[in-house]
């Protein structure tokens, strides 16, 4: 027998797009001291290929049929994860079932312990083996987590063992991981300094009479900054920390957008100066949008959710100590030229105008979503 | 919010933090540990789009979470039940684990469901391919290899059920189609002629016409195949449906909109699959009726293809849905790169480019998927996203294909004349 669509096939649907997802089951494993847990999420379709989940046949799955199973279910999966600790294997068992969402539908969501010993494990394996006999094209995606970080891994039948350190990281280190992040970020982060040195720029000078003059003494000088840079701190802490934790997201065009005003803004002060006294509202206002700009770093570093609070304050201190170092630096400098024509010219008209194209080019290029230069 | 491409590191667009902060981790850290972090940005990415939320438990036990895609009772179902069984009852039975492979796979290509061509793998395991296998198991494994993407070996598959039954005109017309997508017209269309020994004129006809309508001569393909189909009056529907489609584009490619137009509903007349729907989508889009495009595709969002041009259309009729899907769209991408597989590149890119205007990204992707698929589509989405990055180096490879094909698609032809008068 040879149907005559059999040669149509061939111009239909070589190498065709897929439209739907393969067979993935996701396996999640945390060692907190020596308890190990996880929790393992398995398509709802791929447990009824295996084991047969409809009962009565109507082409739904209801959480009740799901539920009738479950012992069912933790037997058939269950003996086909193997995890062992120093080389001894664990005895895995089924604590809870619910019912969890990913892109392609519903997936039974196993919570389970490892009975590993009494010692905290040094070293993980998980040997996996589920569906590979009906499909072997499923995969396993391990997501471990330990301490503070996680490390992610793919089970196929080609690879179906993956071992894992367990030792805890230390938190200290993980704090201060988090720590240099924050102090390269706003290293590199260019907009974040020029709006600072923006607002900086005229701390060593005083407005009288709609024109900037020196100073005259340091102490004026030095609230000036400090109220400019704690309130800027204090709002892109409050923000970066609302974001970080996900109560809060903005689209990051706009976000990214609305820093380069702030930068083109608080340049155009200086050339036609509107606020003076209270630059450290402005530092407020503006900061709280800039600290969305630090959250979406650490959106991508990722949070590890065992030290959630020590990598925020880690982060933060860092982006604070980078600041810092950035005002030590220009602030005896720019103190002692305050009343030079240099400063007062260049670096204070110039260096303002310069900022505010720069930040011009950023603003049309974020919001316009457009490159203008290379 | 895109998910930086290795090659963003190469280039330094100092605003963009997330890839900044994304390259300094690929330089600083070990390869093991700048792998966590991908797949914690995937996972975060995921769980953004609402996709893996949090487990919960359903309210009470009439609460339905999954719609199957068949009903246990149906007369279908059963019969792949019986196949089943009879595979496992009798697992020396090459016959009986061929047919049901080759079911398993046919299911695959109606539903675009991936899961079912693992199936057909595990019917098919105790044979693996060798000169003695069978050509009908060998053409399996081919069929098998060629969805994903592994055409080298795919070829070697037809190539040795060829040698076993040299007037297979299954393997040739599956040599010809990976040929096609891999740009070589010239042995597309020597397959063909070979076809034609075996095969119905009508298949024949339609190879060639195939291959002919993408260098160049759409008009004259498109009369001979028309010319092809009246003589048939008992053409199997899905292979007719087939040949409208190909008609439609083909009418559409040498300009006669209204024609094309004709030959899609008359497909669609004949029955609904994904590949029709995706290309007669594409035309409305095209033409600027992106309201016809959606109401076409509103049931249809189980299908990433399908669901990448319903929100597109979405889009275009600036309704509020399209963030959903474009969200959706992400998720699935984003679940498809946890397994490390990249096989939907091509909308990939498109989505990329169109949804979330990511251009860099888009070319990105693009220029990954030309390497290994060189089909129309997938050179107008690499030259359409060179010129959205200004950046036309990456767009070379189909600027050259369209130079050599001579493929005729006014909207590539346009895309490519803007790419060319970019100033380097």
């Amino acid at each position: 027998m040879r149907p005559k669509f059999l040669v149509l096939l061939a111009f239909l649907y070589a190498a065709g797009a897929q439209a739907h997802k393969p067979s993935d089951s996701y396996l999640a494993i945390g060692v907190e001291g020596a308890a190990v847990r996880g929790q393992w999420d398995i398509a709802l379709r791929d447990l009824e290929f295996a084991i047969g989940l409809d009962a009565n046949g109507d082409g739904a799955i209801t959480w009740g049929e799901l539920r009738a199973r479950r012992s069912d279910i933790e037997a058939y999966a269950f003996s086909r994860l193997k995890i062992s600790s120093d080389g001894k294997a664990c005895t895995t068992a089924g604590t809870a079932l619910m019912v969890d969402n990913h892109s392609d539908g519903a997936y039974a969501a196993l919570r389970f312990g490892a009975d590993c010993g009494t010692r905290p494990p040094a070293s993980l394996e998980v040997a996996y083996s589920l569906f590979f006999d009906l499909d072997p094209t499923h995969r396993g995606l391990l997501r471990f987590e330990r301490g503070g970080g996680a490390q992610t891994g793919v089970l196929s039948p080609e690879r179906p063992r993956l071992a894992f350190k367990a030792g805890e990281e230390s938190a200290l280190s993980q704090f201060f991981d988090y720590l240099r992040e924050g102090v390269w970020h706003i290293w590199i982060g260019f907009d974040h300094i020029l709006f600072l040195l923006s607002l900086l720029l005229p701390a060593v000078l005083i407005l009288k009479n709609r024109t900037w003059n020196p100073a005259e003494r340091f102490r004026d000088t030095f609230w000036d900054v400090f109220r400019v840079v704690t309130s800027f701190t204090v709002a892109h802490s409050i923000t970066l920390s609302l974001a970080a934790l996900s109560v809060i997201s903005l689209p990051s065009r706009l976000v990214e957008s609305t820093i380069a005003l702030s930068v083109l803004l608080a340049a155009l002060n200086n050339l036609w100066p509107v606020v003076a006294e209270r630059r450290w509202a402005v530092a407020f206002a503006f900061g709280l949008i800039h600290g969305f700009g630090f959250a979406s770093v650490l959106t991508d570093l990722g949070l590890p959710q065992g030290a959630l609070l020590l990598a925020l304050v880690g982060f933060n201190l860092g982006v604070e100590a980078g600041q810092l170092a950035i005002v030590a630096a220009f602030l005896p400098l720019a103190y002692a030229l305050r009343g030079s024509w240099f400063y007062r010219r260049v670096v204070f008209i110039w260096g303002s105008a310069a900022i505010a194209l720069v930040a011009a080019v950023w603003l049309a290029e974020r919001s316009l979503d457009v490159k203008l230069w290379p | 919010m895109g998910f930086p491409h290795a090659s963003h590191c190469k280039q330094k667009k100092i605003y963009h933090q997330t890839v900044l902060s994304y390259c300094f981790y690929r330089i600083v850290f070990v390869p093991g540990r700048a792998k966590s972090l991908i797949g914690w940005l995937l996972t975060l990415l995921a769980a953004a789009s609402g996709a893996g939320a949090a487990p919960y438990v359903p309210k009470d036990d009439t609460v339905v979470l999954e719609t199957l895609p068949t009903r246990p009772g149906d007369p279908a179902a059963a019969e792949l039940r019986r196949m089943r069984a009879a595979s496992a009852d009798a697992p020396a039975d090459a016959d009986a684990a061929s047919r049901l492979a080759r079911r398993y796979f046919e299911m695959a290509m109606a539903e675009g469901d991936p899961r079912y061509v693992g199936y057909a793998e595990a019917a098919l395991r105790a044979w693996p391919e060798s000169p003695s296998t069978s050509a009908e198991i060998l053409n399996l494994h081919g069929m098998l290899r060629q969805y994903r993407h592994d055409f080298g070996r795919a070829m070697a598959d037809f190539d040795l059920a060829l040698k076993a039954d040299p007037a297979n005109s299954e393997a040739r017309a599956w040599r010809a189609a990976i040929l096609m997508v891999q740009a070589d017209y010239g042995a597309a269309r020597r397959e063909c002629e070979l076809l034609a020994q075996h095969s119905t004129e009508l298949h024949a006809t339609a190879c060639l016409a195939y291959v002919e309508a993408t260098t160049g001569g759409a008009r004259a393909a498109y009369q001979r195949l028309a010319a092809a189909l009246a003589r048939r009056s008992d053409v199997d529907p899905g292979f007719h449906a087939w040949v409208q489609t190909r008609l439609a584009e083909m009418a559409w490619r040498s300009g006669d909109n209204a024609g094309a137009e004709r030959h899609f509903r008359a497909g669609l007349a004949l029955g609904t699959d994904n590949f029709l729907l995706a290309a007669f989508a594409d035309f409305l889009l095209e033409r600027g009726r992106p309201a016809e495009a959606r109401a076409l595709l509103q049931d249809w969002s189980r299908s990433d293809t399908l669901l990448l041009r319903l929100a597109l259309a979405a889009q275009a009729l600036k309704r509020p849905e399209a963030e959903g899907y474009a969200r959706a769209l992400g998720a699935r991408f984003a679940d498809a790169a946890l397994r490390g597989e990249k096989l939907h590149l091509q909308e990939e890119a498109r989505y990329l480019l169109e949804l979330k205007g990511d251009a860099r990204a888009a070319l990105a992707a693009a220029a990954e998927n030309f390497r290994t698929q060189r089909e129309p589509r997938d050179a107008l989405v690499l030259i359409e996203a060179a010129l959205a990055a200004r950046d036309p180096a990456p767009a070379a490879p189909a600027m050259q294909w369209l130079e050599s094909s001579g493929f005729e698609g006014a909207r590539i032809r346009q895309a490519a004349a803007r790419l060319k008068a970019l100033k380097p």
